[in-house]
């Protein structure tokens, strides 16, 4: 891939922290929006804390609806970071080094909004601690038999490491940062580079802890949405309780992860004219793993609704049918449509290298990856076992408010992200361009 | 305004007192005797019973009423009264909700010439009364004032008609708007006795309703369950049988074996079917020659064919259900209820009566013992007085808890004849659309603070007795009336000056009759704390004949009501399971309570054939415009297969103008469809005989049903098994089939002590939903309203889900009580992540609600859908909130809440147990919902103990029991046993 760059060190560090310039007017517009949009969804949380969660849709039997959802969505979209960062880190997949940076905010910041819904949904959030095992004089547990305990295990662990691959990985281009900045900004950058000084000694020890983090997040990767999966699979209502859940969740994650990195990118390489440094081909290679995620993705539907018709199980096959042909039956064809055969245009050359043609793919990626996270909470519950105890749920506006919000949360993040921290790793970058003694002779 | 600390405190402290001490009950020693402590001995936290006797309908259950540090938070059957025999239904609970209406009168008013209210003190309004009252009588007038009220007995009934003497006036009016003219008159030209008989359903092998709901409105409906339940229980292979006929598939209809779905008018015409059949079979029983004649005389036109050709049975039906009903040992037919009561209401019941004379049931299953109910006026001298009204012949209109404003169809203008009244005077509880246009309104008591007995049934004397002090500056009605004949300084100047004192005289001479010779004081304490007396000889029961006029004549009106089909329709309109007449519309448990056939809430409907849905293109839901010749309004349709096609029909009971916040603006009322001009054959109300136009409008209207489904889609929730699988011995050995073991990670529960459980008979529930009921008042479960269930968040514990069997060939339905099935392998358990959810070592899913963090989880996981979140606070309204019971935590926002077995009762007997140094017996721990249940469906106990009655019911009726859901080895505790079905099926 080396010659795919036509750069040198530079350069690179001029171009690529140049995305750290004041921002421009349509920056601080867009941020004002988000703001507002964020600051209605705080305002709908706490209309829900003061009158109760009977403010937003749900009821009986329908207890999690939109929150549970956009929880699993964004741990989903979270999933993207690490495959990238990580599993192609140690697969060698030298195209990673211009997207992974982008990859891994989206991982922190897809947790960090994907954390709030825990909290938004619980009934009683003043005392949500309650969940964490924190000793405590009447010496009460938590349920370490009840999924959502691994939740919050899996999520914090998974944050956790990601926040440290995330910051760790930026180390060196952060010493860059700091070397160029001035006044205050240096002293903040001065202290998140942690020393760097670009030694050889610290750059063995650098790569070779890298590595081992990097083996070290990959099987969460797997195990997170396993886990959250397990919220579902762990259960007895039919449409939940199957054993393909993990591997299921898990390919849709990166599917809908990989959706959001290449959403991200497309604007980003635009606006701080990095096309050099994220190209075509690096969306091309994004592309092509998103027809593999639909593919598994599809796969797993398919075999979902075979196992519901082999199993002969009437409350699984009823269920299946109930998504077919039932209330929410517009949502399950839309997600089926958006997620697997809208990916298959991608084969062609000329659409997965096509912006626009891009643009479009992915985002129907993610509406179908929402709806799918959807039809699977919310019909199941509708539809269980007792047909007398059937409901159906309808969001209001308080639920879709919250919503919103957290996805202008997460822009938001990213966006204040883009603006103070390199987007690309100017270091690894380096790593594929001609050494500047090189190219002097 | 500045207000200094001091001040402040003084307020405080002033507002303190002032609210506190209504509730903290200073009870007046003499007055009130517990049921089981001897004497008066109020332990704070500690519940006392005081018995009285039910006011919510005519039927006169008695009740117990449980009083915590002076408030009444729970009503239940008076487990030593003959009638109910410890249970009660629905709206007997409900009884709480009038006391403690937010929306009663809460002192006596005067109306201002501006049309507002003055507040009056008790003496001011009272002098005001007599003096007006005197007024009249100065004017000559005194035989002019009218005194209204429902149907009373003994004490209160006696003083009325005392008090109306005192000013001169006769003019006494029994008023319930289902007044039995038809079975009257039918009496009266079959047996020449007009009266209403009592009926022994528990006696009867086979049963035949003609239209009467006796299981839910009817008479007496929780006495009348119970004797359903001893005809029906399935004893040594044999089980009785009952036959439903009419137009509609009434709750009471559906518990029938078989549903005869005649045209509406033709029931008469059926049941003289039945007897020529039976005669011609030579089935009849003990009667003479000459009666036989006569009979046969009389029905000889009603052959099978021209039966089945008036009334759409066909005759293989028929001739079955009369031969089941010569052939048992003993039958009852009972004819009732507002679809019979018609033009044509005398002849039907005159024709049900000649089936019961011909089967030698008269005098057995059908006695003629003047029960209390025989003396209510009928419906043309309600029309008469509204003529008087309209005449200017009436001085006074006195009134007490009766709405005939609201019960009569407008079409009769009583309003405006009311309005030519001078004088009228509401002592009633509430401000109805009758005591609206009064000028003058002295609130009475509502029946559970009030003193007076109760004449059921010959020789069953029940006593009222105040339960706690007033919630409001309201008054008993016979201390009105005591107090204002003082005023008018009447002759009987001796008489006892308080309702109290009046009671005890008649007590005192009812002691003598019984030639009871013990201290009147011992008599009147053991009275109060049974509840009343029922050992006074029973009036001999009347022996009748055929009366020597009557012939075949009579049955002349009888014949279909005919509706043009797709055009017209004929109107049912039926009393409701919840409201009965209407009077129960204010109560905030009945209107959450869901109908039990159509499922809704909170609102009024029309029932509507699918067949004549789909041909008029109407959905569920739809607004349809129902027109009357004399009225006219949008309900919204409600298709079921309920009704007959060509048939609608409508609940009665809602469209309260003014009745308080719960009833006001919610549904219709479809009285005001029929036709006011009271029926010249019976004298009554024409419930039935109209034809009404349906016309569908675009919009629609919120109905609210908490079915998710009509149907169990094959689901095994409600098991049926056919009787002749059931007496069939055993093909093989009971096989080891439910012991297979799940393997497990987790060791078994253990339960050292008890393993609570329950055993659920589906044969035997109703549903009546009594259940239900008891449940929201012993937990404190809140009403949500109706928007909160449309958004599918009602909060019931336990749940009477109802079920269409798609496979029988006629409608009919099932049910099933759902609630916590306290599962051993419980899902809702292990997915708490807080240990909220936990089980007891009673093997009970126990729930912490202080513990509780509201991820819905257990819910979401709960196969039985029994676990209910509060989704938002509860506001309990002021003094509705003085029902809640103590023992019994009131949830917060965001908890999960369910039922536990009445996890306070069960540790009530524990300690009683536990102070008594033994072990709990058997049966002395019953939740609400088992103490309530009419039809004895639920059995509650100990399944560790193999001699509970649990645990023995299980084992004897190994071919019936079941566990819903049992596939997913929740391992419930709660059992079912199969619904039997008597009929043979292909």
């Amino acid at each position: 891939m080396t010659e795919d760059y036509n750069l040198n060190y530079t350069d690179t560090d001029i171009d690529l922290t140049q995305s750290l310039k004041a921002p421009g007017r349509g920056y601080w517009l867009l941020l004002t929006f988000l703001f507002l949009l964020i600051c209605a969804g705080g305002y709908a949380w706490g209309v829900q804390i003061a009158n109760g969660i009977g403010e937003s849709g749900k009821n009986n039997p329908v207890g999690w609806a939109m929150y549970i959802t956009t929880f699993v969505f964004w741990v989903g979209i979270a999933h993207s970071g690490t495959l990238i960062s990580a599993i192609l880190f140690l697969f060698r997949v030298k195209w990673r080094a211009a997207v992974y940076r982008s990859a891994e905010a989206v991982t922190v910041f897809g947790l960090a909004t994907a954390g709030l819904f825990p909290f938004i949904h619980l009934g009683r959030v003043w005392v949500a601690h309650w969940i964490l095992p924190i000793p405590n004089f009447g010496g009460l547990w938590p349920n370490f038999r009840s999924p959502l305990a691994w939740d919050v295990l899996a999520i914090t662990t998974y944050l956790t490491a990601s926040s440290l691959f995330f910051i760790l990985g930026m180390m060196p281009d952060i010493a860059i940062v700091r070397d160029k900045a001035r006044g205050w900004r240096k002293k903040v950058y001065g202290l998140l580079s942690m020393g760097w000084q670009g030694s050889d000694n610290q750059w063995r020890h650098y790569t070779a802890a890298y590595v081992f983090l990097a083996a070290l997040s990959t099987p969460l990767v797997i195990s997170v949405h396993s886990i959250v999966s397990w919220d579902f699979a762990m259960s007895v209502i039919p449409g939940w309780h199957s054993t393909i859940f993990a591997p299921y969740f898990v390919a849709g994650a990166i599917h809908s992860g990989l959706g959001m990195v290449v959403l991200l990118l497309i604007p980003m390489r635009k606006a701080f004219k990095i096309e050099q440094y994220i190209t075509l081909h690096h969306l091309e290679s994004l592309a092509k793993l998103i027809i593999f995620t639909a593919l598994v993705v599809g796969f797993a539907y398919s075999i979902e609704l075979f196992i519901a018709w082999y199993s002969h199980n009437p409350y699984e096959q009823a269920i299946f049918l109930y998504r077919m042909t039932g209330d929410y039956a517009w949502a399950f064809w839309l997600l089926i449509t958006t997620n697997v055969f809208v990916p298959m245009l991608l084969w062609s050359k000329k659409i997965r290298t096509s912006i626009p043609w891009l643009v479009g793919i992915c985002v129907s990626v993610e509406i179908g990856m929402w709806l799918e996270r959807f039809v699977i909470i919310v019909t199941s519950l509708a539809h269980d076992y007792l047909p007398y105890a059937w409901g159906l749920y309808k969001p209001t506006l308080i639920d879709s408010l919250i919503v919103i919000g957290s996805f202008a949360w997460f822009f938001f993040l990213f966006m204040v992200f883009s603006k103070t921290l390199p987007v690309v790793s100017m270091w690894e970058v380096k790593e594929q361009i001609e050494p500047p003694m090189k190219s002097s002779h | 305004m500045e207000l200094h600390r001091r001040e402040f405190l003084k307020i405080i402290g002033a507002t303190t007192v002032g609210t506190t001490l209504p509730g903290c009950g200073i009870k007046q020693p003499k007055s009130l005797i517990p049921y089981v402590i001897p004497e008066e001995n109020i332990t704070p936290g500690k519940s006392v019973w005081y018995a009285s006797v039910c006011q919510e309908c005519p039927a006169g259950c008695g009740i117990s009423a449980r009083v915590r540090d002076g408030r009444a938070v729970k009503v239940e059957g008076n487990a030593l009264h003959p009638i109910n025999d410890g249970a009660l239904c629905a709206r007997g609970h409900a009884s709480l909700h009038g006391l403690y209406n937010p929306d009663r009168i809460q002192q006596p008013m005067r109306k201002k010439p501006d049309g507002s209210w003055e507040v009056l003190s008790w003496d001011q309004a009272q002098t005001y009364f007599a003096e007006e009252i005197q007024k009249i009588q100065k004017r000559g007038r005194g035989g002019d004032v009218v005194f209204m009220t429902q149907h009373l007995s003994g004490a209160l009934d006696e003083l009325v008609d005392q008090w109306l003497g005192s000013i001169g006036s006769k003019r006494r009016y029994r008023y319930e708007p289902f007044a039995h003219e038809s079975i009257k008159k039918a009496n009266l030209l079959t047996f020449a006795t007009e009266q209403v008989p009592s009926y022994n359903f528990a006696e009867a092998e086979t049963i035949i309703s003609f239209g009467a709901d006796f299981l839910e409105t009817w008479l007496s409906p929780v006495a009348f369950t119970k004797g359903f339940t001893a005809h029906r229980g399935f004893k040594n292979g044999k089980r009785g049988s009952m036959f439903f006929v009419g137009p509609r598939l009434s709750m009471t209809a559906t518990n029938a074996d078989e549903w005869l779905a005649v045209s509406p008018g033709t029931e008469g015409i059926f049941a003289l079917g039945l007897v020529k059949v039976i005669l011609d079979n030579n089935a009849s029983k003990g009667l003479g020659v000459v009666d036989a004649t006569r009979i046969s005389e009389i029905v000889k036109s009603y052959s099978l064919s021209a039966v089945e050709k008036a009334t759409g049975v066909s005759s293989e039906a028929m001739k079955k259900a009369a031969l089941a009903f010569a052939k048992a040992k003993s039958s009852l037919a009972v004819a009732g209820g507002t679809t019979i009561e018609g033009d044509a209401g005398a002849a039907i019941t005159a024709a049900v009566n000649l089936l019961n004379y011909i089967c030698g049931n008269i005098g057995k299953t059908v006695r003629f013992n003047h029960p209390g109910i025989s003396n209510l006026n009928t419906y043309l001298d309600v029309a008469k007085l509204v003529d008087l009204m309209n005449g200017e012949k009436i001085s006074a209109f006195i009134f007490a808890d009766v709405n005939p404003l609201f019960s009569t169809p407008s079409g009769l203008d009583f309003d405006k004849a009311m309005m030519k009244v001078p004088f009228r005077v509401s002592m009633s509880s509430f401000m109805t659309e009758t005591s609206a246009p009064a000028n003058l309104i002295l609130p009475t008591h509502t029946p559970l603070e009030s003193w007076g007995d109760v004449e059921v049934e010959s020789g069953i004397y029940g006593l009222m007795q105040p339960a706690m002090q007033p919630v409001f500056k309201t008054k008993m009605l016979g201390d009105i009336l005591l107090e204002t004949r003082k005023k008018l300084k009447s002759s009987a100047a001796s008489s006892p000056a308080t309702m109290y004192d009046y009671v005890r005289d008649r007590w005192r001479l009812l002691q003598k009759r019984i030639g009871d010779t013990s201290d009147f004081e011992n008599f009147w304490i053991d009275s109060l704390a049974r509840g009343g007396n029922w050992e006074s000889p029973k009036s001999k029961v009347q022996e009748v004949r055929l009366s020597p006029g009557f012939n075949g004549s009579f049955f002349s009106n009888m014949k279909n009501i005919e509706n043009e089909p797709g055009k017209n329709f004929s109107l049912l309109l039926y009393p409701s399971l919840n409201h009965y007449d209407g009077r129960g519309a204010n109560r905030p448990w009945m209107q959450e309570l869901p109908d039990p056939m159509t499922m809704n809430v909170w609102d009024t409907w029309i029932e509507i054939h699918p067949q004549d849905a789909a041909v008029a293109g109407i959905k569920t839901g739809d607004a349809v415009q129902v027109s009357s010749p004399y009225a006219r309004f949008d309900l919204p349709a409600h298709v079921s297969t309920t009704v007959k096609p060509g048939v609608v029909a409508i609940p009665i009971g809602q469209g309260h103008t003014s009745f308080g916040r719960y009833a006001d603006n919610v549904g219709k009322n479809p009285i005001d469809l029929l036709d006011p001009k009271p029926s010249e054959k019976t004298g009554g109300l024409e419930w039935v005989g109209i034809t009404v136009e349906i016309l569908k409008k675009s919009e629609r209207l919120a109905l609210v049903s908490v079915s998710g489904s009509d149907v169990q889609h094959d689901r095994a929730i409600v098991q049926t098994i056919p009787l002749s699988e059931l007496v069939k011995p055993h093909a093989t050995m009971p096989t080891e089939e439910h012991k297979e073991e799940a393997i497990s990670m987790y060791a078994d529960h253990e339960h050292p002590n008890h393993r609570w459980g329950m055993a659920i008979d589906v044969d035997k529930c109703t549903g009546c939903s009594a259940c239900v009921t008891a449940c929201y008042a012993e937990n404190n479960i809140p009403v949500v309203g109706k928007e909160e269930v449309n958004s599918g968040r009602e909060m019931a514990w336990i749940r009477i889900e109802r079920y269409f069997d798609e496979k029988s060939p006629t409608p009919r339905a099932d049910f099933a009580p759902m609630l916590c099935q306290q599962c051993d392998n419980a899902p809702c358990e292990t997915v708490c992540p807080v240990y909220a959810a936990y089980h007891t070592e009673e093997g009970l899913n126990g729930q912490v609600y202080n513990r509780c963090i509201g991820t819905r989880y257990c819910a979401n996981n709960c196969p039985y859908k029994v676990r209910r979140f509060n989704w938002f606070e509860t506001k309990w309204i002021e003094p509705l909130n003085w029902q809640l019971n103590p023992d019994v935590t009131v949830r917060s926002k965001g908890v999960m809440e369910k039922c536990t077995f009445c996890v306070q009762r069960i540790n009530d007997g524990k300690n009683t147990a536990r102070n008594e140094n033994r072990a709990v017996r058997d049966g002395e721990i019953i939740p609400a919902c088992a103490q309530t249940c009419p039809a004895e469906a639920i059995t509650f106990g100990d399944l560790k103990d193999p001699n509970s009655r649990v645990s023995k019911l299980i084992v004897e009726e190994d071919k019936r029991d079941y566990r819903v859901l049992e596939d997913l080895n929740t391992r419930p505790a709660v059992t079912y046993l199969k619904a039997i079905d008597l009929r043979e099926r292909k």
